[in-house]
């Protein structure tokens, strides 16, 4: 039996091929090992300089793996600019991010700074929901249905980091249980997707050879 | 005795540039996104390099193809993309193979 494939659905592998690599999920995994990192390093190193430590790692999480990308896997596996549609797509959903990146920063520092005034379960389950829509949406856009597993986790991770302090005094609202371990899986499991790809896509000889 | 007039043939009118399946198949991909490069379409189509650079050749002596060389750093790079009449031709012979499959009877 044949397979009816449209050029939509044909545009839809091509763009899937392009950014199924594992660095998207090794990035979130590091981000959400920088939810946890402030917590250790304030104490030691008060605010001034644990700042200036987690500013440059911010940083590398975010460009390192792109670096990376460029130098090894496109070599690899090739590049494509996306077409009229991906591109407004693709503008659509930075635009929601950055919106959905400004609300958790703003919940994230007020709670950092003044968590007295956001009690109880509201900083969690606020930051829960920021999470579930802005991954479910991500997911959606970028046609890639694990990311709507990641929002399911990212968003359980603070509700049940607050269980477990709440129940089993765990320290910092159980984020370094939580959103470590998560950090861990969503990093291993961007590390496979990554080794597998690089197995399958060989060094490429050289362009000019044709 | 006179002989019958030939049979007009259908496929006549389709564009035997475009209809090889590997050309076709690169078109395809061009067709909906702005451009490719080498490497990215040879993974993606399943030719040798040898065999990928024929077919582009000839599309590009088609006019449907523009290959823009370019460098990376220090190596050579190129980024290949449709041309607008490359773009017509394809979905010139889109409509006329689906209009060819149509009129085919059950």
């Amino acid at each position: 039996m044949t397979e009816k494939v449209s050029l939509k659905d044909l545009e839809r592998g091509l763009f899937r091929d392009s950014i199924q690599d594992g660095i998207l999920d090794i990035q979130i995994g590091l981000m959400l090992l920088m939810f946890v990192l402030p917590i250790y390093l304030s104490p030691k190193l008060g605010d001034f300089w644990s700042s200036a430590v987690f500013l440059p790692l911010w940083l590398l999480v975010i460009f390192a793996p792109r670096a990376y990308r460029k130098k090894v896997i496109w070599p690899r596996v090739g590049t494509m600019i996306y077409g009229n549609y991906r591109k407004k797509k693709m503008m659509r959903l930075n635009i929601i991010m950055l919106v959905f990146n400004m609300l958790a920063l703003i919940l994230g520092l007020f709670s950092f700074f003044n968590f007295s005034a956001l009690s109880g379960w509201a900083p969690s389950a606020g930051f829960s929901m920021i999470m579930l829509i802005g991954f479910s949406t991500a997911g959606y856009m970028l046609d890639m249905p694990r990311l709507y597993l990641y929002a399911i986790l990212i968003a359980a991770a603070p509700v049940i980091g607050e269980y477990l302090y709440r129940n089993f005094g765990a320290s910092h609202h159980g984020f370094p249980i939580t959103f470590g371990s998560l950090s861990a899986a969503l990093v291993t499991t961007g590390l496979i997707i990554l080794i597998r790809l690089l197995d399958k896509y060989p060094p490429q000889e050289k362009e000019e050879l044709i | 005795m006179s002989k019958a007039a030939p049979t007009e043939n259908p496929l006549a009118d389709i564009d035997l540039i475009i209809h090889a399946p590997a050309r076709l198949n690169i078109l395809m991909m061009l067709y909906v996104v702005e451009s490719l490069d080498y490497v990215f379409l040879k993974n993606q189509t399943g030719l040798s390099w040898g065999n990928l650079a024929t077919h582009l050749g000839k599309l590009e002596e088609a006019g449907y193809v523009q290959i823009n060389k370019g460098y990376q750093g220090k190596k050579p790079h190129s980024m290949i993309q449709l041309t607008s009449q490359g773009r017509s031709a394809f979905q010139e012979y889109k409509s006329t193979f689906q209009q060819l499959l149509d009129d085919l009877p059950e």
